[in-house]
């Protein structure tokens, strides 16, 4: 497995929030991670970027163990993440957005970056062509040079998708792209997502919106911190127990 | 012997009015997020107010510690609703407005009395005799002060509808607002305790001290030590860390150089920040 | 200034033009003929500029910092202190002076960047402090209150060669943390500033980057204590108090610390408007603090966004440009 998540387990205090949860995600792969409010899921995703350290369990990236390293050296393996709120770098334009998150690839030395070297210019103009060229994927183009706190929301959501892009992962997490969104936005966003995959992105997707399990290839259901079932679509579709789960909530297609 | 009496009934009476100008701080800072860099000055400014009543214009020495805390109380409301809350979430222009605040005040008074170093007379002259320890009257009337009004404090915190008012404002303004709690009314009744407390405290300090123009830099930094350590939240949080910082600041100067005293009490202050941000006994401090 | 927008060239070309013309009016003036007196505030201007710009520059990576005096002290009194009692010339005390600032600065940066936001303020206030206590611990060495004086000095007793070397110092001080601020470096501070945890997502080390934007202010403010220490020649307990790291802050503040030219016209005026109504003596704390109540009630952005607001009017462009509010709503100005 490409990410391979083992016996993951967090406590806070008394409380446990995730308990023994192991997936894994498959490289090329649309996995979703679904389940109501409060089941975990954003925790889980913050125990593999490294945001919160796991009490137990370990976390595989490509063979390699991930478990419990810090965010940054997470983004330096080639995961990229987008977040629920605060998405951004609310005082950069749009296109800084990008920019900025050209951070890792390519880098360039410090001396090089001070003295204004023919290196450190020619990785920035990549950075920027680059970034121009994700916001034109991710149909940001127009609003390049607006300020990102003034954009409205589901412009935000995907500037959001667009400066994990830049971090080039192989793997892109989203924490539930589709929140707030209209119809028009959550066809426009899932398209996105086919392309970046159809690219060869592997892609692990946090959502309640169920429309999105079209896309995947492999959901895995959570609640209370625990895996309760997985499968294809239909198969979790039709668990007894995720349907308990979601039991009153108006997403269940 | 002697020396350790000395100390303590020192150290105590520096607590107490740490006490007081640390609790006015941090109910500043907890229930209007505001951080007022100048109550060292409106510390002073009761002062010289008590000093120029009682001792220029000759009034009663009480009633002109009566009319300074009542005149820094209404000083506090025009201060809080002007000066303070336009700046509310923007701290750096707060303290940028604190410093002008404190500027007019401290220049004012030198450009008034000049800022030489005086001494208010105290309030009740003399020296007390309790067994085999003797003690300016003037420093147990401070504490005995001090003492008074932190129980009333605490009383009106936990016991009336306006303490809980301020509380619930404290931890969760929008919220209180919304059941229905007047939040200006909150924070203005806050500030005048504040400045009150502030005036009574620097009036007293100037008795058992001295007093100048820049007396309220000095507490502004105990204050600030002292809501540091204790964290906001807990009355009796302050209490004690006023009274470890008071302990401090009597005891350190006789145990060792008072330089050295102050770099321990400093090193504190910035092991807590580092480790345990929210004080020893708080909730949550900033 | 905004990446890939097409103003940006032009409005770089202008800045610089008129950075230029500044520096070489402010070079001519001693030819022209300036008096001491005059040179010695400007010189002293000069100093605190560079401080002033040394805590903007921190101020980017989202952390503010009311104890930077201290680093200057440290720097003017290591440099001071062995030149004045071991002899040795100032142009090597000098940049021993500024390592000795950069030693602590990292050290401290360690533990101190562990703390954001208002904790890290509280806690530079307290360093600062507590260098000045160390001072009193070893006044043996550092004289205490009264401090050291007839420290050496670095040219003889005329002051134009110290106008000059300041000058100097300032332009490349300045030069240095525009470039920093204009790279990559300065752009990944300002994201560690908005939210450290989306600058870790993207491979960020925030925590390294705010010790190294640290490191440098501090490194940077030590540059103008040595420079100061070997200039006004005495140095005590007052020069580097916690009133004089207010004073910076404050000039970065009324300034606007969201502009490279803040520090430069908050200094400048903060410095120079008491000192041309000094004959107002005693009361000039008071004009100091009205300049404060006016840039705090009526400039919400400092003296330097009113200069890119009147910039702004006066700028030709055929596309509508965004004008920023300091409650953040964008405007569209035709």
């Amino acid at each position: 497995m490409f990410l391979d998540i083992t016996d993951l387990t967090k406590n806070f205090g008394g409380l446990v929030a995730v308990n023994q949860f192991s997936m894994g995600v498959g490289e090329g792969q649309i996995v979703g991670l679904i389940g109501p409010n409060g089941a975990g899921k954003t925790t889980v995703f913050n125990l593999i970027t490294g945001v919160i350290h796991p009490t137990a369990g370990k976390v595989e990236f490509d063979g390699k163990d991930v478990t419990g390293k810090s965010p940054h050296t997470i983004a330096s393996f080639g995961i990229g993440r987008t977040f629920q709120l605060t998405p951004l770098f609310t005082e950069f334009s749009t296109l800084e957005n990008v920019v900025a998150s050209y951070y890792l690839h390519p880098r360039s030395s410090f001396w090089d970056t001070f003295f204004n070297s023919p290196t450190y210019r020619r990785n920035e103009a990549y950075a920027l062509e680059q970034s121009l060229k994700i916001l034109d994927l991710v149909g940001l183009s127009k609003v390049k040079d607006e300020l990102a706190r003034n954009l409205p929301h589901g412009y935000q959501k995907m500037l959001g998708i667009a400066r994990a892009l830049a971090v080039q992962p192989r793997l892109l997490m989203l924490d539930e792209p589709l929140g707030g969104m209209n119809t028009d936005e959550i066809t426009f966003t899932m398209d996105v997502m086919a392309k970046v995959r159809s690219q060869g992105m592997t892609i692990l997707v946090i959502e309640h919106n169920m429309q999105i399990l079209d896309l995947c290839d492999h959901v895995v259901a959570i609640n209370f911190g625990q895996k309760i079932g997985e499968g294809t679509v239909l198969e979790v579709r039709n668990n007894p127990d995720v349907i308990k789960a979601y039991l009153g909530e108006q997403n269940v297609a | 012997m002697d020396t350790i009496i000395t100390c303590t009934v020192n150290g105590l009476v520096l607590s107490a009015i740490y006490i007081l100008v640390a609790l006015g701080f941090s109910l500043q800072l907890s229930i209007m997020g505001i951080f007022n860099f100048a109550h060292g000055a409106i510390y002073m400014i009761g002062a010289y107010i008590t000093y120029g009543l009682s001792v220029g214009l000759g009034l009663n020495p009480w009633v002109s510690l009566l009319l300074s805390v009542i005149l820094v109380g209404a000083f506090g409301l025009f201060v809080e609703r002007f000066c303070f809350r336009p700046f509310q979430s923007k701290i750096t222009r707060m303290i940028v407005m604190a410093i002008a605040l404190i500027l007019i005040l401290q220049t004012a008074v030198e450009v008034t009395l000049g800022g030489v170093t005086r001494a208010l007379p105290a309030f009740v002259p003399g020296i007390l005799r309790v067994g085999f320890i003797s003690v300016d009257a003037e420093r147990v009337l401070t504490f005995c002060i001090g003492a008074v009004l932190l129980v009333a404090m605490t009383y009106l915190i936990q016991r009336t509808q306006i303490g809980q008012q301020m509380l619930a404002v404290a931890q969760d303004a929008e919220g209180a607002a919304l059941q229905g709690i007047d939040t200006h009314r909150t924070a203005a009744i806050a500030t005048v305790i504040a400045c009150a407390t502030a005036a009574l405290s620097g009036s007293l300090m100037a008795t058992i001290f001295s007093m100048n123009p820049f007396m309220g830099d000095n507490i502004l930094l105990k204050a600030i030590q002292v809501t540091i350590l204790s964290g906001i939240g807990s009355i009796g949080g302050i209490l004690a860390g006023g009274l470890i910082m008071g302990l401090l600041n009597a005891f350190l100067p006789v145990l060792t150089e008072a330089s050295i005293g102050e770099l321990i009490t400093i090193l504190i202050v910035i092991l807590i920040l580092l480790i345990r941000p929210k004080g020893l006994f708080g909730y949550e401090l900033f | 200034m905004r990446i890939g927008s097409s103003i940006t060239l032009r409005k770089k070309v202008t800045s610089i033009v008129a950075y230029a013309a500044i520096i070489v009016f402010l070079a001519l003036l001693p030819t022209l003929g300036l008096p001491v007196y005059p040179m010695h505030t400007l010189i002293g201007v000069f100093i605190w500029i560079i401080v002033a710009s040394s805590l903007r520059l921190l101020d980017l990576s989202g952390q503010g910092s009311i104890g930077h005096a201290a680093f200057m002290a440290i720097g003017a009194y290591t440099s001071g202190i062995l030149a004045k009692f071991l002899g040795w010339s100032p142009w090597i005390t000098m940049p021993i002076g500024v390592i000795a600032t950069a030693a602590v600065a990292f050290l401290v940066a360690v533990p101190f960047t562990r703390v954001r936001g208002i904790y890290f303020t509280m806690v530079s206030l307290f360093f600062g402090i507590g260098v000045l206590a160390v001072n009193q611990v070893f006044s043996k060495f550092t004289g205490g209150y009264s401090g050291i004086g007839s420290i050496p000095l670095l040219f003889g007793y005329d002051k134009t060669p110290y106008y000059y070397f300041c000058l100097v110092l300032l332009v490349v001080c300045l030069g240095i943390i525009y470039r920093l601020e204009h790279s990559r470096i300065g752009l990944t501070w300002k994201a560690v500033a908005q939210s450290h945890s989306v600058a870790s997502s993207i491979g960020i080390n925030e925590s390294w980057q705010r010790i190294l934007c640290l490191g440098v202010s501090c490194c940077i403010a030590g540059i103008a204590g040595v420079a100061y220490a070997h200039y006004y020649s005495l140095l005590t307990q007052d020069t580097f108090s916690f009133n004089t790291s207010i004073n910076v802050f404050v000039y970065m503040t009324v300034g606007g610390p969201r502009y490279f030219a803040g520090p430069i016209l908050g200094t400048a005026a903060l410095i120079l408007i008491p000192e041309q109504l000094r004959s107002l003596r005693e009361y000039v704390p008071f004009i100091f603090a009205g300049i404060l109540l006016i840039v705090l009630f009526l400039m919400p952005q400092g003296l330097a966004g009113l200069l890119e607001q009147f910039k702004q009017k006066f700028a030709r462009s055929s596309k509508t440009e965004s004008v920023e509010t300091d409650d953040g709503v964008s405007k569209r100005v035709p």
